[in-house]
């Protein structure tokens, strides 16, 4: 009897999750990489269709890549098309709520839904290996005392690198105006700076500087995030007195007016995704750190980080107030 | 010593019957793959990189370094065939090559460019082998100054040898310099020349310029006078292989192509360009026969077609050595090591060395194994050419709408290739060059930036430039080479050239 | 006959070309006061913009005299129905993008019309020829390298 109950059981509740997972399992899903192939909204946009096919959460998934102006070209497309259409998903990030604000784009975040905040890595503050600065508190001190003398070198101008580098110069009592920032085109370009003692600090992701820091080439001062690397030890900003919280996030949002019904269903896939061992797997292979947050807390976030870039880009002078 | 004997192991590795399957494949995808415009080598890389996904760490590493070169290679001969460069690299090779193939001389165009690639690849694989760490150094020292004077190097001698009319030569450059501005400010992220059009935020695609005015143009210009003046083209006249004189003045290019391309390559804001122009521009000083250039001259392919493969061969020595991806592919390249947890640098050589030396083993194959591939595919590309004109041409301009729609889907990109193919057709009848203006998108925005970077760093000291002896060199070599002609011929000779 | 109707009148094609050039400067010249921020440091974004824009008004004034002296080269007649025709393979392709007709249909259209451009007559066997190469590309293309063309109604018969 209680044996035949189990059975049961067992199989509606099999039937069920069958039902639960099937939401997309007979649609096809588009996902919107607003960059080029290879980069890092690419590899998002990727990784994921690979694990909603590999889970059979979806029956097929495409990856349309749509290049452009930091990502708002595809933001502009998406919410064009995507419009109260429940299969197509875009991948965004930080960078994106940046160039809104600089290329002064006619779309912003505020006309897509939100779902859910993927991945956040972290971003590492290192100085040459022969560099005098020995800690955060003397480049601070530095960087108050002549912030021109202060070279840093990082990646695109109004990028998450160039944040960090302005929120750092107002946290050590200097003017963000005056940050002698150096944008470079790519990680490479920027780190050979860094290895020919040419700037005085380099800002990228904690994984492009990595080897090089284990190797004793660069010094790593801090790292941006809330809280230490699970397999670095470098210390972060905030436990060094520096009241500063950089995170290069991922996220993926869906289409403008789509259905509290349809958001449901989408912010449960993605979950699905985000808890699956595949993309355990995939966060491992490509050394992203999980930052997964959904719902409300994430609007909340998405919010609050379109100010404070806003806040950041006009103190640097890249936005108009 | 030591490098000898790791190459050897290395070479054990890579022997391997199944790792020679992989570095056949990977050479015979990339290839494939990369002859379709628009889809340069670093979306080539990209493409093919899940298809490594389910191999062992080193049989997917030369897979890769095979799917690279093959990617390098095909660019090239969608330039010498259909005049439409699929990578800003092969721009100069187009310049030359284009003509040859016209010219029924389309089999040692691809014959010399094939082996030339093999011979510079297989130099800078050797140098990439023993002395890296020793270039890795060098690399790393060049600053934004040095950067800056190697560009102003470039423009003198480049801007001086196109074209036969100094105003029209300018002009076209100009406007290409023009072209360089549209778009998001590098350094302050201002957009520029933009008018509000986001799709102009990333500047203008140099394969979108280069295959607008060299193959839209080209369409454009043949179909003008089809009626009554129609060209010619021959797939092959006289051998379809190089004959003993192309031998002849083919191997001193490709050697002086590796010189240029490898080291340049290894910088890590060299890029492929600026030594494919650089080789073009010597090959033409010191052939001696100057006047084919412009007409199909076989040095003009193989020395740049040689500079090319050694530029990407030097970009694995600071990816290997340092961990620096000073290119995009290289960027790709990258992200494939980290699939395994790989991280390339300073520890790898000492952590893994049967890896890497397995790597730079399987190049040497993989440079083989390309030229093994390509020789017989000469004769059949080169056919290519016997279809009827019309559908030669259709089937040209429907390539270059492709490579570009597949780059970049838009409106605007192909409202471009339209604009830049009539642009084209205009200056062939009005005789301008159009090289120049593809050479002024290329170079001028690397200049600017670099000179504005030199300029931030010492907080607006110009010394700097003649205090560092790498851009003091280099900007007396340009000094000389602007001012020789004056020296060597007098003014008088000036006067002539502008009439 | 040729040089004595340059020194009379000033040659119309190098005049063109010199006022469209002095109007490009104009446009990077005010693109470039445009600009609301210099660098804090260095030379900012508006510097290269002036250089190039004075550049381009020394080869306008060039052109201007020699519109005066020797004029530009005389290009030879051209056919301008040929040339027509390829346009307006070239505007298809556009239009096809811009209202998502797809690639196969832009390629079938582009491919006959530039044949006919050299003389084909034959205009329904090359555009089955077009239609044939559009679908064999986009099919590599969705298929095999998992890259999307602008996609339309016949696109999504695959």
């Amino acid at each position: 009897m209680s044996h035949l109950t189990n059975t049961i059981r067992g199989v509606a509740f099999a039937a069920m999750t069958l039902v639960a997972s099937s939401a997309f399992a007979q649609q096809e899903l588009k996902i919107i990489a607003p960059a080029g192939p290879g980069g890092g909204w690419d590899s998002a946009a990727r990784s994921i269709q690979q694990v909603l096919t590999q889970t059979g959460l979806a029956k097929s998934v495409q990856v349309v890549n749509v290049t452009g102006a930091g990502g708002t070209v595809g933001l502009a497309q998406f919410v064009n098309q995507a419009k109260g259409d429940p299969t197509q998903l875009m991948v965004n990030g930080i960078t994106m709520v940046g160039a809104i604000l600089t290329n002064k784009a006619p779309v912003t975040l505020d006309q897509v839904t939100p779902i859910a905040r993927l991945t956040g890595d972290p971003l590492v503050i290192v100085v040459p290996a022969n560099s005098p600065i020995k800690s955060v508190k003397e480049l601070a001190d530095a960087v108050k005392a002549d912030p021109a003398k202060v070279t840093w070198a990082g990646g695109s101008a109004g990028g998450a690198d160039h944040i960090l580098a302005a929120l750092f110069a107002k946290a050590a009592g200097s003017d963000p105006s005056k940050v002698n920032y150096i944008a470079f085109s790519g990680g490479g370009e920027a780190l050979a700076a860094m290895l020919g003692g040419r700037v005085t600090a380099g800002i990228s992701g904690y994984g492009e500087f990595e080897s090089q820091i284990k190797a004793g080439k660069l010094r790593a001062l801090a790292i941006s995030s809330g809280k230490r690397l699970a397999n670095a030890d470098v210390p972060t900003l905030k436990e060094q007195g520096m009241d500063v919280e950089v995170v290069n996030w991922r996220a993926i949002m869906a289409g403008p007016d789509i259905t509290a019904e349809q958001k449901k269903t989408l912010t449960e896939t993605v979950e699905k995704v985000v808890k699956s061992k595949e993309w355990a797997e995939i966060l491992k292979q490509r050394g992203w750190e999980d930052f997964y947050l959904a719902g409300e807390p994430f609007q909340a976030f998405l919010k609050e980080e379109q100010v404070r870039v806003g806040d950041v880009l006009k103190s640097v002078g890249l936005v108009k107030s | 010593m030591d490098s000898f004997l790791s190459l050897g192991q290395g070479f054990l590795v890579a022997l391997e019957p199944s790792k020679l399957l992989f570095a056949a494949i990977g050479v015979l995808l990339g290839t494939a793959v990369g002859v379709l415009p628009g889809i340069g080598p670093a979306l080539t890389v990209a493409l093919l990189l899940p298809v490594t996904f389910k191999l062992d760490p080193t049989g997917s590493l030369i897979m890769f370094a095979g799917i690279y070169y093959g990617g390098m290679y095909g660019g090239s001969t969608t330039a010498i065939l259909i005049n439409a460069p699929g990578e800003s690299a092969s721009v100069a090779t187009a310049i030359e090559g284009n003509k040859m193939a016209k010219a029924g001389r389309g089999g040692p165009a691809l014959a010399t460019s094939a082996i030339g690639s093999f011979v510079a690849g297989t130099i800078a694989t050797i140098g990439l082998a023993f002395l890296a760490p020793w270039l890795v150094e060098l690399a790393v020292n060049f600053g934004p100054w040095d950067y800056f004077a190697l560009m102003v190097l470039a423009f003198v001698t480049v801007s001086a040898t196109f074209g036969d009319s100094p105003l029209r030569g300018l002009t076209s450059l100009t406007i290409g310099l023009m072209l360089g501005l549209v778009g998001i400010d590098k350094l302050t992220g201002q957009t520029r020349m933009a008018f509000g059009v986001p799709e102009l935020f990333d500047g203008v695609e140099v394969t979108t310029l280069a295959v607008g005015l060299f193959a839209v143009g080209e369409a454009l210009y043949v179909a003008s006078r089809f009626k009554g003046n129609p060209e010619e083209i021959v797939p092959i006249k006289g051998s379809l292989w190089m004959t003993r004189e192309d031998w002849r003045r083919s191997w001193k290019p490709w050697l002086r192509g590796a010189a240029f391309g490898f080291p340049i390559g290894a910088l890590p804001a060299g890029g492929a360009e600026v030594p494919t122009f650089l080789s073009y521009v010597t090959e033409k000083k010191l052939s001696k026969h100057p006047e084919e250039f412009g007409h199909g001259a076989i040095e003009g392919v193989a020395g740049p077609e040689a500079a090319n493969n050694a530029s990407a061969a030097g970009t694995l020595v600071p990816l290997l050595t340092l961990g620096l991806p000073t290119s995009a592919t290289a960027a790709i390249m990258l992200a494939g090591f980290q699939q395994y947890g790989l991280n390339p640098g300073p520890l790898l050589f000492t952590e893994n060395p049967a890896l890497v030396w397995g790597l730079v083993a399987s190049l040497f194959i993989a440079n083989a194994m390309l030229l093994v591939l390509n020789l017989p595919l000469v004769g059949l590309w080169v056919r290519l050419l016997a279809i009827p004109q019309p559908w030669l041409y259709a089937g040209i301009l429907v390539f270059a709408a492709m490579g570009t729609v597949a780059a970049k889907p838009s409106v605007v990109e192909v409202g471009m290739l339209f604009v830049f193919g009539f642009l084209g057709l205009l200056m062939r009848r009005w005789d301008y060059p159009v090289a120049p203006m593809v050479v002024g998108l290329i170079l001028g925005p690397m200049a600017e930036a670099q000179l504005r970077r030199a300029m931030q760093m010492t907080l607006g000291d110009p010394m700097v430039f003649f205090e560092n002896p790498g851009s003091a060199t280099l900007l007396s070599l340009s000094a000389m080479a602007l001012l020789a002609p004056f020296v060597m011929k007098g003014l008088s000779r000036f006067r002539t050239a502008e009439d | 006959m040729m040089s004595l109707l340059a020194r009379r009148r000033a040659d119309k094609r190098a005049l063109v070309m010199g006022l469209t050039l002095l109007v490009l400067s104009v446009v990077v010249w005010r693109d470039a006061t445009a600009q609301t921020m210099s660098a804090t440091y260095g030379i900012g974004p508006a510097a290269m913009p002036y250089l190039i824009a004075m550049a381009l008004v020394a080869l306008g004034l060039g052109h201007i005299v020699v519109a005066f002296r020797d004029g530009l080269p005389v290009p030879e007649h051209a056919d301008g129905i040929a040339i027509g025709w390829i346009a307006l393979g070239l505007v298809a392709l556009l239009l096809c993008i811009a209202f998502g007709a797809g690639f196969i249909l832009a390629t079938t259209i582009l491919f006959a019309a530039t044949a006919r451009a050299f003389g084909r007559r034959a205009l329904l066997v090359d555009a089955a020829i077009g239609f044939g190469l559009g679908v064999a590309i986009h099919l590599l293309f969705s298929k095999l390298l998992t890259l999307s063309l602008p996609a339309g109604p016949i696109e999504h018969l695959f």
